[in-house]
């Protein structure tokens, strides 16, 4: 008895840690200027290009990221530690660095550009790629420890009733690990989504919503950059309650 | 028949060793072994889903089989119907088909009523009854178990093997069947494949297996209980202080095994043909639920099992002074 309350008080701190900044800053915006923003174009427009861009980031994840999740959890082999931590250096390093590191790769003298002649930078593509980089690892790690977990006799047993082994995968084990991967999945968006370092070094514009917050703020202050701050909090917080609601019915 | 000529395979520390074996069409054959001997890899390998590192295993290759796992492998995001069914939706048969074949085949493993219950609701006998269904189905030649009841109670576990004779008398497919248990392997096999450490050290009946283990390991193993070693000089062993009459002339390092059944234990001497006869004190009488062990220090410490009927008469009890007899030819003798 006396853990459970000496857990809850510990509990009851962290969130108050959490809850008090993000409260102090919704009761400092008046509810005439929060609709006042809201219906705003370039706000609109900004955390629209936002929750899209993540989205994009994360969906191509899925496609690139699950089969490597896989492999790392499946197979042995030399220098796969190696590839572990080139993994998570993206959550390591500076996001400025990262930005940094992607405009050289594929900034206007990168040598993509000069091949093809296409520039991202500046672009919803330069925003998704950015967000990709930095939030991927959320989106691998939690697929690879599904995959670890899931004995491999299942597939071994879909095999034995004459599953090839892409079926096997795609029967079993990924239908097994769905509920991680869509965790997974919600956290790398989320993750995009609040991404500044990396966005706003390969993309100033189009605005994203926290480069939006960043630009009002050092233009205009912090009377106008609360409000818009606010309102990502709550489409946020609406959409994510949405979705591990729906996570957790499956 | 399938056939395994010079399996090898490394795996870790562990090493399987150039297993050859024979099972013939049609054939109950039992693997029997230890946990760790190298049962389970040895059946992936002949179910195709490890490589060995060399050797051949044929006569499976193109054959239709089901895997039965200790642990069911019930895939948990399918309820049971799915899972019976897994193997014909694969083969993109029809729903209507499918469903049929389902309700035939659990209606044959009496669980009809579980259809459409998730399978993380089962008990462990209704979750291995699913698994065979989810086998069955699909009319394999050969099944492959691996410690099929090892996961289950008792009774349960009586009646999945009752369920596997069954399928054999019935359907007569080869059946490769791994398990650490001689109950099961005498109840069930045909022939048994002893493994120990990667090693096939013995390959007959099961009666044949448990009346001549090959080695003092494979005796140990199959529950002798009165193991000893010395050297044996004119057909006599010598084991602290008393001396065991054995068919053996001359070892310079040999070990005996004596079956605690083998032994009788009687208040007098007996005058028979049996060879050995020693006089010891009762040390432990312990209840074994259908029989009772007795320890009895006669210079060695001897396992001797009798019925519970006998131990009441003879009024067994720690402190009894008694006496031992067995048969020459009732002591093992290994040479390794």
């Amino acid at each position: 008895m006396k853990v459970k309350v000496l857990f809850s008080v510990l509990g009851t701190l962290l969130i108050l840690f959490i809850v008090v900044p993000i409260f102090r800053m919704v009761i400092a915006v008046d509810p005439a200027t929060l609709a006042k923003t809201a219906v705003e174009r370039e706000v609109i427009g900004s955390v629209l290009l936002t929750l899209r861009a993540s989205l994009w980031a994360t969906l191509t994840a899925f496609f690139l990221g699950i089969p490597l999740a896989y492999v790392l959890a499946r197979s042995h082999f030399f220098g796969k530690k190696i590839i572990e931590g080139l993994i998570d250096i993206p959550v390591i390093i500076p996001h400025t660095a990262a930005g940094i590191a992607l405009l050289m790769v594929w900034g206007r003298h990168s040598l993509f550009t000069r091949w093809t002649g296409i520039s991202l930078v500046g672009t919803e593509a330069a925003i998704s790629l950015a967000m990709f980089f930095v939030s991927v690892p959320f989106l691998i790690n939690s697929a690879k420890e599904a995959f670890k977990f899931i004995d491999v006799r299942f597939e071994k047993t879909a095999i034995s009733l004459g599953a090839s082994p892409w079926k096997a995968f795609t029967s079993v084990s990924l239908p097994m690990a769905k509920k991680a991967i869509i965790s997974g999945g919600i956290l790398m968006w989320a993750r995009g989504i609040s991404e500044f370092g990396a966005v706003v070094v390969l993309a100033y514009h189009p605005m994203t919503a926290s480069v939006l917050i960043f630009e009002r703020f050092q233009n205009f202050g912090l009377k106008y950059a609360v409000p818009v701050t606010v309102l990502l909090i709550i489409i946020s917080l609406v959409v994510f309650t949405i979705l591990r609601i729906l996570e957790d019915r499956q | 028949m399938i056939r395994l000529e010079n399996i090898q395979k490394r795996y870790q520390d562990f090493e399987i060793k150039s297993i050859n074996l024979e099972v013939k069409k049609g054939e109950y054959f039992i693997i029997l072994g230890p946990s760790g001997s190298g049962k389970t890899l040895l059946l992936e390998m002949i179910a195709g889903l490890v490589k060995s590192d060399s050797g051949n295993i044929k006569g499976i290759e193109h054959t239709r089989f089901g895997l039965i796992y200790q642990d069911y492998m019930l895939f948990p995001h399918l309820n049971v119907a799915q899972n019976i069914g897994y193997g014909l939706s694969i083969q993109r048969k029809s729903k209507n088909e499918i469903n049929t074949a389902v309700e035939n085949t659990s209606k044959e493993l009496g669980i009809y009523h579980l259809l459409h219950r998730s399978v993380n609701n089962l008990s462990g006998g209704e979750k291995q009854r699913v698994a065979i269904a989810r086998a069955m189905i699909l009319k394999p030649e050969v099944y492959l178990f691996d410690e099929p009841t090892a996961a289950l109670d008792l009774s349960t576990r009586i009646q999945i093997q009752r369920l596997f004779m069954q399928l054999h008398k019935e359907l007569h497919p080869t059946i490769i069947h791994v398990t650490h248990d001689f109950d099961e392997a005498l109840a069930l096999g045909d022939k048994i494949g002893l493994l120990l450490n990667g090693d096939l050290i013995q390959l007959d009946t099961p009666e044949e297996v448990f009346r001549n283990p090959a080695t003092k390991a494979a005796a140990e193993f199959l529950g002798y209980k009165n193991v000893f070693s010395g050297r044996i000089r004119n057909n006599r062993i010598k084991i602290d202080g008393i001396e065991i009459t054995t068919l053996v002339s001359q070892s310079d390092l040999a070990y005996i095994a004596i079956q605690s059944n083998d032994i009788i234990l009687s208040k007098k001497k007996i005058l028979s043909s049996a060879r050995n006869s020693f006089f010891g004190k009762v040390i432990k009488v312990i209840q074994r639920g259908s029989y009772v062990e007795v320890v009895l220090d006669a210079g060695i410490l001897l396992y001797v099992d009798i019925t519970y009927h006998s131990c009441q008469e003879m009024g067994v009890e720690p402190g009894s002074r008694l006496w031992v007899t067995f048969k020459t030819s009732a002591v093992k003798v290994f040479e390794h």
